[in-house]
């Protein structure tokens, strides 16, 4: 879960590169909602989960989809992607420069130090109670998580099952 | 059916009770009663004519709804008293509901309706594995919970089911309807006899399932439906046909027969209990269901239809064996004599 949480983190950061560096809106779009995914589950960690719901919710679900595509119907119609030289460019800029003066700012004047401080701990890649039982689920609950798998499997088989025929996608008579 | 998806369904329809059985913790056991719905409901529409279809829909529904109903009280139960043990489970809210629950997945009277039309809409041997192995785990969850479930409710499903079974099956011409209705008063005997003595249940489950399992593989064998078509089915199997009847009044509770071994001791715990008017009255209400099988017996063994005297036996062109009938139809006749010993392997 720790390696969750320290993903969550990285993915925010490697998305709003993404966003900031876009050559075009297309994948500037593609990374902005990828990384309001990210930060609501930063918000998660640190104990915001109501207003991390409220988030993706409301801003993903919401306004983004109508302002990006409203954006992205002015974009050109030869969209320039990240791996061309002005995509590696301004990628490399800005995580060396922008970011990297940012941390070496925070390490230097900042007075929290790294990590989170929730309500009930701290520190770099916490894991928060209600969080923290999904790992249970892989450890002390295996065998129900087997048994919650084959349940899965066998519902998508019956229902294949059920509506094979000629009119795929109903229960049919004939 | 798909191979794959063939074989996962039956491995699930397997797994389904096995799953159920096996747990202490309400999740588990919800999990395994779902997983031989779903398992059963493809089986069930197996033919896909708009009948089987209509049979899949019904007992899908009465059989989710039930499911609900058992999580419903055992998350009331985990509210209340904070822990899933399927044993101790104290909330009298949650045992009513947990009751009601299990009465509709068993289709015991009230909520019976659903178990013939299911019985009639799908083919022979679905039928089979539905009055037989889908009626495991509803009844272990029944046996766990025993000591907290309420007795005056228990008798007043089980006379019902008696009841009805046996006043429903009085007009029906369709074998697999009449099975159901069968199916609907042997639980009602099980369900009296649950919380005064859970062994006297399982042995009833037991020699229940081993004359249904018999009966049914009899009507696949001669592939009738119908007591009419039973008047001129016995030329297929003349010596079977003897077996036939004797499965019968078995299934109907006579002495000297298995049948008769499940009753006699239910009646004697419910009299030692003091439950004198229950037990007349559940003795009387089998009357009706022997009226329906003897009719059944009287179509296919005892009479002849109208027809020249001398009958030959059909011609066989295919060999049609069950071999499992032979010792299902043994045991179903012959194990009273044995009743000491069984008690004691219970």
């Amino acid at each position: 879960m720790m390696y969750f949480m320290f993903l969550f983190g990285f993915c925010f950061v490697f998305w709003m590169v993404g966003v900031s560096c876009n050559p075009s809106p297309y994948y500037g779009v593609l990374s902005l909602i990828l990384g309001a995914a990210s930060g609501c589950g930063v918000l998660v960690s640190v104990g915001g989960s109501f207003v991390s719901l409220v988030l993706f919710l409301i801003y993903l679900g919401g306004m983004l989809v109508i302002f990006a595509y409203s954006a992205a119907l002015v974009a050109e119609p030869y969209p320039i992607g990240w791996g061309s030289l002005w995509g590696v460019v301004y990628m490399v800029v800005y995580v060396l420069v922008i970011i990297g003066l940012v941390v070496i700012g925070h390490w230097l004047w900042g007075t929290e130090g790294f990590g989170h401080i929730t309500v009930d701990a701290g520190g770099l890649c916490v894991v928060r109670l209600d969080f923290s039982g999904v790992s249970w689920f892989y450890y002390l609950g295996n065998v129900i998580f087997l048994i919650a798998g084959w349940g899965l499997l066998l519902t998508l088989f019956v229902v294949l099952e059920l509506v094979r025929g000629l009119s795929r996608g109903v229960l049919r008579a004939i | 059916m798909n191979p794959h998806a063939s074989m996962i369904i039956t491995l699930s329809l397997i797994m389904g009770p096995l799953i159920t059985i096996s747990s202490n913790h309400w999740i588990l056991a919800w999990t395994g009663l779902e997983i031989s719905t779903l398992a059963i409901t493809p089986l069930i529409a197996k033919q896909h004519h708009p009948r089987a279809i209509e049979a899949t829909i019904k007992y899908f529904l009465t059989q989710a709804t039930a499911s609900t109903l058992i999580l419903s009280s055992s998350i009331i139960n985990a509210w209340t008293l904070g822990q899933w043990d399927i044993t101790q489970m104290s909330n009298n809210t949650s045992c009513a509901i947990l009751t009601t629950a299990l009465a509709i997945k068993l289709g015991l009277a009230p909520f019976h309706f659903w178990l013939p039309e299911v019985l009639q809409g799908t083919s022979t041997t679905t039928a089979l594995i539905l009055t037989t192995w889908q009626k495991l785990a509803p009844l272990s969850l029944l046996v766990m919970t025993t000591q907290s479930l309420n007795t005056p409710l228990l008798l007043l499903l089980g006379l019902m089911s008696t009841l009805v079974g046996g006043w429903g099956g009085l007009n029906q011409p369709q074998l697999r309807k009449i099975m159901a209705f069968s199916s609907i008063a042997h639980l009602g005997w099980m369900i009296t006899i649950i919380t005064f003595s859970p062994k006297l249940m399982l042995l009833t489950f037991y020699t229940y399932i081993t004359m249904t399992t018999a009966m049914f593989l009899m009507i696949k064998l001669l592939e009738t439906n119908k007591i009419s078509m039973m008047m001129t089915s016995w030329t297929k199997l003349p010596t079977l046909n003897t077996i036939m009847i004797l499965i019968l009044m078995s299934l109907a509770g006579l002495p000297p027969l298995t049948g008769f071994m499940p009753k006699w001791l239910i009646l004697q715990e419910l009299t030692k209990q003091h439950m004198f008017i229950i037990a007349t009255m559940m003795a009387l209400l089998s009357l009706l269901s022997l009226f329906f099988y003897l009719r059944i017996s009287y179509c296919a063994t005892i009479t002849l239809p109208p027809n020249s005297t001398n009958y030959l036996q059909q011609w066989r062109h295919k060999t049609n064996q069950k071999p499992y009938l032979a010792p299902m139809a043994t045991l179903s006749i012959t194990l009273l004599p044995i009743t000491p010993t069984l008690l004691t392997l219970l």
